[in-house]
């Protein structure tokens, strides 16, 4: 008996052990296939059909459904407001445009009830009020929190206030009221709504009309799809007079670690050539702050600070849009099922969803190895798969994702990067720049002035086919504003792809190389849609430099800078904007489009009259094997003049043998070094199954925290119901994740603020950590001395490091002397 | 016999000319509604505008550029989607090359869709699906059109029976649509039995031995042949009953009974004969349809067909597409009108090609 106990225990830990050395994925296989109806999505999940539907969910009654019965992600990137018609007074006709009055736009602020329109078209769930141009799940409202819950309390609904400034405002733009109807030179005041159908935005818009209504305007609604919309809002002349307001939405995918642009977007002419945009008169104050932030034009956090904080409240006093809702739509998946999801983008906006996906034992929570994890979507394969310029839908970006691998990966719960294949990099930034770090993998100096040295590459001859130095093309010098120096390990050269082949420096000559090539018109695969990324790109390029081969180092040169020096890491590793490419097999896609018989980018297959190349199915196939082998026949190394002296022969007749295997073996050309890859595409039957890549390197536990965001929970409370005037204050802040104190490690701040009975802010502060999850927050007698008698609210606001989600808490209390 | 035949040539000659005009004239009426008469440009104008100045927003890369240099990198994108987009060419001009190209069936690339497998050519985005439409809406609409015809030939000998009554009784099943049914069979079979599945083609993964696929394939079909056949079973046969009765009640049938022939001989020489000719007719006018599919059923049922992709070739607005797919259907309809023409004279000694002149 003692022996079976014995061999159980080995049994036990040796099961453990194999566990805990898995490499790369949990799971064995990730089957794709279509379903785009949401209800009957939902329904197979709930019956075990599938184990996660990748399409958003935003209906409230199939979000009850969720929150009830499954797991789920939960997406923040869709938020809707009122865009307004700033022109006037009086339109070309003649016409009241009562909008053109920023104290009126401002007062709509008061009028709609932003609570009303989240419980009853939203059901509660799948939206929450936001006020402001920035999310209210990102950094950016974080670090203003204070300020931003100040302005909510400010604008909050008033509908009394409201109508008082929309009389007072209406009678001077000569409007006159009678018979309960507002009359401009003997005319009605009429307003036209523009309400898009497609989602709530149709009974938001119908609310909104109603309550003008109701303040005597005559209002005209028209119901609009996007596209029956676009063409009067964003094309027309809002001078015509042909709508006063849209009901407007708009989408980010990824966490924003920034959004101090979106001031100078949204209410500036900055943001767009639409003649809508350059209706746009923000005050100069207001236009001065924006431009600075749109421009990056502030050397301190604290500069940042104070004009964030400007633009915030001239933001609600310009009013161009009336913020409205912040949607939330839901990505479902079973009870069993654990993954990393973006804030924003959900589970297909994670970088790691391949690497963190896995099931769990519903009993234990403990992770388990193995097994097919089956999801539909709303599409699937819907364009060409080719790494330089392919579909760049969401549906297939999802998959290509996970069979990619990247120098650094985006933080889900915050948008900061992590280093994957890279091991640290240095940053130097320009001095004077409000450039700072967070995570220790970087090293941030500051330097007076950045030299490009004489041999950084800092252009490409197409001709010669090689690279051109800054001394030829600068003789002068040159300067950067960042410096960056990526380390990798010393094992990168032995990290598998999945053909066989192993990662090679030529793998990242290839990126620098068509980085540039393709925008040469003298090169064979120039290409015309290319070229204003380019030019983007070259405007802050500054230059590049390989410091060593092994370990590789390779230092960028940039005047492109972010608030976080994790941003300015610039890694080269082989990652195309959709999706892994290797110079062996991006090889034989440049020999199709030399000849013209493919073209990466649909423009210029379009152009050319073939087809978009496709790496997966479809006719491309035959045409890149046909030049594989061509390629293998010639030992063909492309841009031999400058990848020649990184790849030798063998190296090349290597990767081509292990490619043509490859295609043999799964039927297509899609190389990644990811945790999966492509084992079948069948396009017409809308499928894709993805398999465990088993040599990826790295132990599937590497993400895993990161499988489930850690959002606090905060909770204030107050030393007694009733506090004294002239005394000290004392207030415990607990915060929280799944009923455990918050390490400190992981905690940014918390700010306390104190509102009087009017809700008007009267003192504000961060409060002091203790300990892990509590935090103390003291107002001393000299600032209670000065406070009013009466209801006293104190908000706390609690900013965690590892997700950009503030946690909120309140506490209400009298004030008595 | 000379004079016959030139009579002939010249009906055909006349019809197919009349036939093709028709044709023509519909696929330019198709390509002009579907562009909204040119305002489909100024739309989709828009939604490139929105699109590229979208880019800005979060780019601060564009953001550090000067206006103008901002604006003329913008202005280039919005070109080369414009482009893309074949807005390039003013409508007028554009509408013609479609029709010229769609009428002498040089499809040649669509401007926006690529093909499952990834080409952009409108004949093999069609082809591409054309197998799975016909296996659906063959199998359905065969099923329908045969069963409805024998068992519709048998109640209309059995005219005030039990059979013939209930028949009458079921026919309003037929009121609700195919995918009204499609949504029943998935919630009774699919989510609440869990026997079959909610949709698609095959199962996920395909299997890998052609017998494991054809018997998924067949698994697959079996909800929504099912709801085609119940959605049109009844209606069908009330019709074609209803049909057959009239012929039954002719006196030549009862002279026919009165004379002692057995009901298979009636129903063969006195019935289907002279019905023939609308039986043919309904029975091309099907298989015509089949070209079609069924926007509704094959997106109830994830099934990847000629009815879906022209639903999405709506939503894209590209015209190569829909003029293709339209092209296609307005040949076949007057291709089959003008061979149904000579086939009810062959079937029918009472018709006469061309108009034949009394003595």
């Amino acid at each position: 008996m003692r022996k079976f106990w014995a061999f159980l225990l080995i049994a036990i830990l040796g099961l453990g052990a194999w566990a805990q050395v898995r490499n790369g994925a949990w799971v064995d296989e990730v089957v794709f296939q279509v379903e785009p109806d949401r209800a009957k999505g939902l329904d197979m999940l709930r019956t075990g059909a599938i184990d996660l539907y990748w399409w958003d969910i935003a209906d409230p009654d199939l979000a009850k459904i969720i929150v009830s019965e499954l797991n789920y992600a939960r997406l923040a990137g869709v938020y809707n407001e009122l865009t307004f018609n700033p022109y006037g007074p009086e339109f070309k006709d003649g016409r009241l445009n009562p909008f053109s009055d920023p104290a009126i736009r401002e007062a709509v602020n008061w009028l709609v009830d932003r609570d009303y329109i989240v419980s009853e078209f939203y059901g509660g769930l799948t939206a929450v009020p936001r006020y402001f141009c920035i999310c209210p799940f990102f950094p950016d409202y974080a670090r203003y929190a204070d300020v931003a819950r100040a302005l909510e309390l400010k604008y909050a609904h008033n509908p009394e206030k409201a109508k008082a400034v929309i009389f007072e405002e209406m009678q001077k733009l000569g409007a006159e009221f009678k018979d309960g109807k507002w009359y401009y030179k003997g005319q009605p005041v009429e307003l036209i709504f523009l309400i898009r159908v497609e989602d709530q935005r149709r009974q938001i818009g119908d609310y909104v009309a109603t309550l003008f209504e109701q303040l005597g305007f005559t209002v005209t609604r028209l119901y609009k799809t996007s596209r029956e919309a676009s063409p009067i809002w964003l094309r027309g002349d809002p001078a015509e007079g042909k709508w006063h307001v849209y009901t407007g939405g708009w989408i980010t995918t990824v966490v924003s670690r920034s959004e101090a642009d979106n001031f100078g977007y949204f209410y500036t002419p900055r943001g767009s050539g639409s003649p809508l945009w350059q209706a746009y008169k923000p005050s100069p104050e207001f236009d001065e702050v924006a431009e600075k932030l749109w421009t990056s034009s502030y050397t301190t956090l604290e500069e940042r600070r104070e004009l964030m904080t400007k633009a915030l409240e001239l933001s609600m006093k310009d009013s161009v849009r009336v913020w409205l809702v912040n949607q939330l739509s839901y990505q479902a998946y079973a009870k069993n099922v654990q993954v990393a999801a973006d804030l924003a983008g959900g589970i297909s906006g994670a970088y790691l969803w391949g690497l963190t996906v896995g099931f769990v034992d519903p009993a234990t929570g403990q992770r388990l190895v193995g097994g097919t994890l089956r999801t539909a979507s709303s599409n699937i394969l819907v364009d060409p798969w080719n790494p330089i310029a392919g579909s760049n839908w969401i549906f297939d970006m999802t998959p290509i994702r996970a069979t990619a691998d990247w120098g650094t990966v985006y933080d889900p719960y915050t948008g900061l990067l992590w280093p994957q294949r890279i091991e640290r990099a240095e940053v130097t930034v320009k001095e004077g720049l409000p450039v700072s770090k967070t995570l220790d993998w970087v090293d941030l100096r500051f330097a007076p002035e950045i030299k490009v040295p004489e041999d950084a590459w800092v252009d490409w001859d197409a001709v010669n086919q090689r690279f051109i130095t800054a001394k030829e093309k600068y003789p002068e010098g040159l300067t950067a504003l960042t410096k960056c120096v990526v380390y990798y390990p010393k094992d990168l050269w032995s990290i598998p792809l999945h053909d066989g082949n192993t990662l090679s420096l030529g793998d990242f000559i290839m990126g620098m190389i068509l980085q540039f090539d393709r925008a040469k018109e003298e090169s064979p695969i120039y290409d015309e849609s290319y070229v204003p990324n380019f030019e983007s790109f070259m405007e802050y390029f500054r230059g590049v430099r390989i410091i060593s081969t092994d370990p590789l180092v390779i230092e960028t040169y940039s005047d492109l800078w972010y608030l976080d020096a994790e941003w300015i890491v610039t890694t080269w590793f082989p990652y195309y904007s959709q999706g892994p490419g290797f110079w062996h097999n991006l090889a034989i896609g440049i020999k199709a489009e030399a000849a013209k018989e493919l073209a990466f980018s649909a423009d210029k297959a379009k152009k050319l009259g073939v087809d978009w190349m496709n790496y997966i199915a479809g006719p491309s196939l035959d045409i890149l094997a046909k030049y594989l082998d061509e390629a293998i026949a010639t030992n063909y190394i492309p841009y031999a003049p400058t990848l020649g002296q990184y790849v030798t022969p063998e190296e090349a007749a290597t990767r081509y043998a292990n490619l043509k295997a490859w295609y043999e073996k799964v039927g297509n050309f899609w190389v990644g070094s990811g945790p999966f890859y492509v084992a079948e595409a069948k396009p017409v039957e809308k499928i894709l199954v993805l398999k465990r890549f088993e040599k990826y390197p790295d132990p599937a536990t590497k993400w895993l925290r990161f499988a489930e965001p850690r959002i606090p929970t905060a909770e204030v409370s107050s030393p007694a119901p009733v506090l004294k005037l002239g005394a000290p204050w004392d207030f415990q802040v607990e915060v929280t994740f799944k009923d455990q104190p918050y390490p400190l490690a992981d905690m940014d701040f918390v700010t306390c603020l104190l509102f009087d009975a009017e809700g008007n802010l009267v003192y504000s502060g961060r409060a002091e950590a203790v300990k892990d999850g509590l935090f103390v927050f003291s107002i001393p007698s000299s600032v209670t001395a000065t406070l009013p008698v009466g209801p006293i609210r104190l908000e706390a606001v609690a900013v965690s490091k590892a997700v950009a989600i503030p946690a909120f808490a309140k506490a209400e209390f009298t004030a008595v002397k | 016999m000379l004079e016959n035949l030139k009579r002939l040539f010249s009906y055909f000659s006349v019809r197919s000319f009349l036939l093709l005009f028709t044709v023509v004239v519909a696929i330019y009426l198709i390509i002009i509604i579907a562009n909204m008469g040119g305002y489909m440009d100024k739309i989709k104008e828009s939604e490139i505008m929105e699109q590229v100045y979208n880019t800005v927003r979060g780019n601060p890369a564009l953001q550090r550029l000067s206006p103008s240099e901002l604006r003329a990198i913008l202005d280039k994108q919005i070109e080369i989607a414009k482009r893309q987009a074949g807005l390039d060419k003013p409508f007028i001009t554009r509408s013609l090359e479609y029709l010229i190209r769609g009428i002498t069936l040089n499809f040649g690339r669509a401007e926006q869709m690529t093909s499952d497998s990834g080409s952009n050519q409108v004949r093999l985005i069609l082809l591409e699906r054309l197998p799975h439409t016909l296996l659906l809406w063959g199998t359905a609409d065969l099923l329908v059109f045969f069963v409805s015809v024998f068992f519709a030939l048998a109640l209309s000998r059995r005219y005030g029976s039990f059979i013939d009554r209930l028949s009458v009784s079921l026919a309003p099943l037929s009121t609700p649509p195919v995918w009204f049914y499609g949504i029943l069979l998935i919630l009774l079979f699919a989510s609440f039995l869990r026997l079959l599945p909610y949709g698609g083609f095959v199962d996920a993964p395909p299997p890998s031995t052609t017998l494991a696929y054809v018997l998924s394939v067949i698994k697959h079909m079996i909800l929504p042949v099912l709801s085609v056949f119940i959605a049109l079973i009844f209606s069908s046969l009330y019709s074609w009953r209803t049909f057959f009765l009239i012929y039954s009640s002719e006196d030549y049938v009862e002279m026919a009974k009165a004379k002692g022939l057995s009901s298979r001989a009636i129903e063969r020489r006195y019935i289907l004969r002279p019905t023939l000719p609308p039986i043919v007719t309904s029975f091309a006018m099907m298989m015509i349809s089949l070209w079609m599919g069924g926007i509704v059923t094959e997106t109830v049922f994830a099934w990847p067909g000629l009815g879906r992709l022209l639903y999405d070739a709506i939503q894209h607005v590209d015209t190569p597409v829909i003029v293709g797919s339209n092209v296609i259907y307005g040949y076949l309809l007057a291709i089959t009108v003008l061979l149904l023409d000579f086939l009810y004279a062959a079937l029918d000694p009472r018709v006469r090609l061309g108009g034949a002149r009394r003595s």
